[in-house]
């Protein structure tokens, strides 16, 4: 009888479609009839699709019944009155999702910002107006917002104009569909309203004044038909304020055990005999570095796919011995895997990664704490690689050995005979290691890193122009000139590339100073790769 | 009898009254001397005498300042019905003198019904306060402002105070100012020719005492005898109550809970997580029990007993260092540690340095670990100072509860 418009697709299935809703512009271009855009009805604050029981819910969501039946007490029965609360946890916990598909069964309306994706007050204030007012933002209106809505005085006063037309909206739905015995799409009056990554509020500029309206936002508009929920990774005791706030209720969610993160794995899996007993292998030595989900995850995928690699039928139940089989093809990768935690490989860096496990099965490195490459994985011209040698020796170095390190003769003229090494100059070595661990590399101006550099490539012109007349080639060449002339915007893309960093230009001090930022065995790839010396050169006392 | 349940009924019967804070001081309007009958009696003398007042009020967070005074409007709208007009402002949202006199401007013109003009501009809706003013005190009618988040609006230069206040000292307006903050120093805030003009009336809310928290669970939690939800229920589940309420070891719940905060607020909390067994249909002891646990929780134990093993290293190499008293430490100095941890203890759970920088970017997400002065810096991660943000004990604690801590940690913590 009814003829409500039918949601085009059921949303909140991805995280990435909240502040505006979807729109239908292409479907609407297609029909030649109808030549407005989809415009929203109270459907869209509800999550579409079937009904969703509760044993649906705690199978879609394992790990978490203890959880999730504290919120149903939380929110309590249909449209009773609930106080805010406030959902805290790990990242990659399950609480978005745990809160969303619990709307899912419940079919209550609701509306969901997140302050990831709305990132100053003005964004997420209009948001969540557009989202109440049923407002779309598209080419018509010129994706504007329903209203501008920039200070929390103003969006008091929406929200509150706002609210009471969609529970009018709702209370008028629920009365007239009372009457029909079928299925009804949404329950009650009450609108909840869900803000996500709370945590990130902290670090915006009007922070001080916006976390305290929001944790008061409940008390401000005195409407009971509100429910307001709270999600954030930080607990509620890291939200510090000079004269305190009003308290939502917290609820925790634990990080996944062991068991938990077996189940959510198991699940979806096409063949999950195979998966389990990958599983067996895997789960425990991952699981002593993190229990992250969205980390794990990504090393299993490519673990696995290593570990079908001998089976040629993927559907088949794995017996003792296949297991035994497929685990000695997996085990040498499982080390270095675990020394690089969420790394999603590109696809060159595959090939050569493939060809560098190939080594390692043969030299039956177990520990994999080295380095796994041994060169630099992406391009550099001569003149940076230089320059960034440069850079590193001007940092680790003090300044006061450039005259002797850089000298004709390399230092090795000064060097004197090597005495024995007393208590005190053993005790200071440690002390200046220990320095050295903590300050870190030093800062050095802009002269002393051209002096350097003119040092190196005259040194290194040098040689080339040995081995170049011991080959009976053409001597000359670009030689210096080629390599000075545009030192200065390489300098600059070094800077934005973060290998060097520039410190802030201060009237007293001087030109500004630079630091070099590259830890040595990057260093060390990059001289390797330039047949330079670094040893001769670098300080070690 | 019904197809409702009536333990569902009383359920949302309760939850109703926890949203409600007016609900909770009705309890205490009767006796004479409170902060409610005070405040009603300087109101009432200023509305029915046509003289200007002010009054803070002052007391901390959860203690009913905003309640009582909901109340108070609420009995003197009903006494005198056409003499009061209320503006409400609060210090979070209008603490801006633009914003302030926009929003007294819209209320005022709500109340009269005038039409409000949104582009009306500072001075315009200035010189409208200072006519409405005049006009009511022409009329006899009282006009009261409502300053929620008093020491807010004392930030800056405090013109919407000034004119306010200052507006007040003219003979023909009627105007009381009612400021309510947490900060029991507010007035000490204000500006010398603000203060000047400020009568020091100050009533101070205190948060209530044991007698009073008993008496206040009664009052909410008790069902009334006349309402829709079937008397045999009523009656049994208010004698249950009570029994239970009499119990020593329900009154021993209650003084730990308001040992550690005794506000109002924090009541109510307790009790909206005492969840009653649907099934049984009344409160039990249990309830109580679990709805302090949840009530008291310990943040950084729940954080440690989620720490994977190699969190947990790391965080015992920074305690290690601590008792060292080393003054300030950093990533590179306490992989130093893990090293020589692993060599002289001889652990199996050795990984690589990115790995560790990993499981240490986490440990600064959960708050365990903090950056010292995180600002001025452009060194990288791993130079700069760090701080451990639990203490020994807590840790010691940590580690046991944890459930995949091996044993080797608590050796090396406790030798260490």
């Amino acid at each position: 009888m009814s003829k409500d418009k039918t949601p085009q697709t059921t949303r909140r299935t991805t995280r990435l479609s909240t502040s505006s809703p979807s729109l239908s512009n292409a479907d609407a271009k297609l029909t030649k009839c109808c030549s407005t855009p989809h415009s929203l009805t109270l459907r869209d604050l509800v999550f579409g699709g079937e009904i969703f029981n509760a044993d649906d819910l705690f199978a879609s969501l394992p790990g978490r019944r203890g959880v999730i039946l504290e919120l149903i007490r939380l929110l309590g029965p249909l449209n009773s009155r609930m106080l805010p609360l406030f959902l805290y946890g790990g990242v990659s916990t399950g609480k978005t999702t745990t809160v969303l598909q619990m709307f899912r069964h419940f079919k209550r309306p609701f509306v969901y910002v997140s302050c990831r994706s709305c990132y100053n007050p003005r964004i997420l204030f209009e948001s969540i107006i557009n989202q109440l007012l049923l407002h779309s933002k598209n080419e018509g209106n010129g994706y504007s917002s329903a209203k501008r809505c920039e200070k929390p005085s103003d969006f008091v006063n929406y929200l509150q104009d706002a609210l009471g037309y969609v529970i009018n909206g709702l209370k008028e739905k629920t009365e007239k569909l009372s009457l029909k015995k079928s299925l009804k799409w949404v329950k009650g009056s009450m609108v909840y309203l869900i803000i996500d990554n709370l945590e990130l509020v902290r670090d915006w500029d009007k922070s001080l004044s916006i976390l305290p309206f929001l944790f008061k936002l409940y008390d401000l508009l005195k409407m009971p038909e509100l429910g307001l929920i709270f999600i954030s990774s930080a607990s509620p005791d890291t939200y510090h304020s000079d004269t305190g706030y009003t308290e939502p209720i917290p609820l925790y969610f634990p990080d996944y055990t062991e068991e938990d993160l077996r189940q959510i794995f198991l699940r979806n899996q096409s063949n999950p005999k195979l998966y389990a007993s990958f599983l067996d292998v895997v789960l425990k030595p991952f699981s002593r570095v993190t229990r992250r989900l969205d980390e794990i995850s990504t090393a299993f995928s490519h673990l696995f796919k290593i570990y079908c690699e001998p089976l040629e039928d993927q559907t088949i139940v794995p017996n003792e011995e296949t297991k035994r089989r497929l685990f000695s093809h997996l085990q040498p990768h499982i080390a270095p895997s675990l020394n690089e935690i969420f790394r999603v490989p590109s696809v060159c860096s595959e090939n050569r990664a493939n060809k560098e496990m190939v080594k390692w099965k043969l030299s039956g490195n177990k520990l994999g704490v080295s380095d796994v490459l041994e060169e630099i994985d992406f391009h550099m011209s001569v003149c940076a690689k230089y320059l960034l040698i440069s850079a590193f020796l001007a940092s680790r170095n003090p300044a006061t050995l450039d005259a002797s390190l850089f000298d004709s003769t390399g230092g090795a003229a000064t060097r004197k005979r090597k005495r024995k090494a007393s208590e005190k100059s053993m005790e200071q070595k440690d002390i200046a290691e220990q320095e050295l661990l903590m300050k870190g590399p030093g800062t050095f101006p802009l002269e002393r890193l051209l002096a350097i550099f003119q040092c190196i490539t005259s040194v290194a012109d040098y040689s080339a122009e040995e081995e170049e007349l011991d080959h009976g080639g053409l001597g000359g060449g670009a030689g210096d000139g080629g390599l000075m002339s545009d030192v200065l915007l390489q300098l600059s893309s070094l800077c934005s590339a973060n290998f060097i960093s520039k410190g802030s230009s201060c009237p007293l001090e001087g030109s500004t100073r630079y630091r070099c930022t590259v830890d040595e065995n990057m260093v060390l790839k990059v001289a390797r790769s330039m047949k330079f010396p670094l040893s001769k050169y670098l300080y070690r006392n | 009898m019904g197809s409702d349940n009536p333990a569902e009924k009383a359920l949302i019967l309760h939850r109703t009254r926890l949203s409600n804070p007016n609900f909770i001081f009705t309890h205490f309007s009767n006796s004479p001397d409170t902060n409610y009958s005070k405040l009603k009696f300087i109101i009432s003398s200023s509305v029915t005498e046509a003289c200007n007042n002010s009054v803070l009020l002052l007391g901390p967070r959860g203690c009913g300042k905003a309640a009582v005074l909901e109340l108070v409007l609420d009995d003197l709208l009903k006494e005198y019905p056409d003499m009061i007009t209320t503006i409400k402002l609060n210090g979070l949202l209008h603490s801006d003198d633009k914003c302030a006199l926009k929003e007294i401007a819209r209320q005022l013109c709500a109340e009269h019904q005038l039409s409000f003009s949104k582009v009306a501009s500072f001075d315009d809706n200035n010189q409208f306060m200072i006519d409405i003013l005049r006009e009511c005190g022409l009329a006899h009618k009282t006009v009261i402002f409502v300053l929620d988040e008093f020491d807010l609006f004392a930030q800056g230069k405090q013109r919407l105070l000034y004119s306010l206040l200052d507006a007040m000292q003219s003979v023909s307006s009627q105007a009381v100012v009612v400021g309510i903050s947490c900060r029991l120093d507010a007035d000490q805030l204000l500006e010398k020719r603000v203060r000047s003009r400020f009568s020091h009336r100050k009533l101070l809310f205190l948060p209530p005492s044991a007698e009073d928290l008993q008496g206040l669970i009664k009052h909410m939690l008790l069902l009334p005898t006349d309402s829709s939800i079937s008397d045999d229920y009523t009656t049994e589940f208010n004698a249950r109550l009570l029994k239970l309420l009499e119990d020593g070891r329900c009154k021993d719940i209650i003084d730990t809970l308001s040992t550690s905060d005794s506000t109002f607020n924090h009541l109510i909390r307790f009790i909206a997580v005492c969840h009653m067994d649907m099934n049984l249909g009344f409160l039990t002891l249990e309830n109580f029990k679990a709805a302090l646990t949840g009530v008291q929780r310990q943040p950084k134990l729940e954080c440690l007993k989620d720490c994977s093993i190699l969190e947990l290293y790391i965080l015992v190499c920074m305690m290690r260092l601590e008792f060292r008293e080393q003054e300030s430490y950093n990533f590179n100095t306490m992989m130093k540690e893990y090293s020589s941890i692993r060599d002289s203890f001889k652990t199996c759970d050795y990984y690589a340095r990115n790995v560790c920088l990993r499981a240490f970017e986490h440990l600064l997400q959960r708050e365990l670990i903090s950056l010292v002065d995180s600002r001025g810096h452009t060194q990288s991660l791993e130079f700069h100072p760090v701080k451990l943000l639990v203490s020994a004990p807590e840790l010691h604690l940590g580690l046991k509860s944890n459930r995949c801590c091996p044993a080797i940690l608590q050796k090396i913590i406790d030798r260490g």
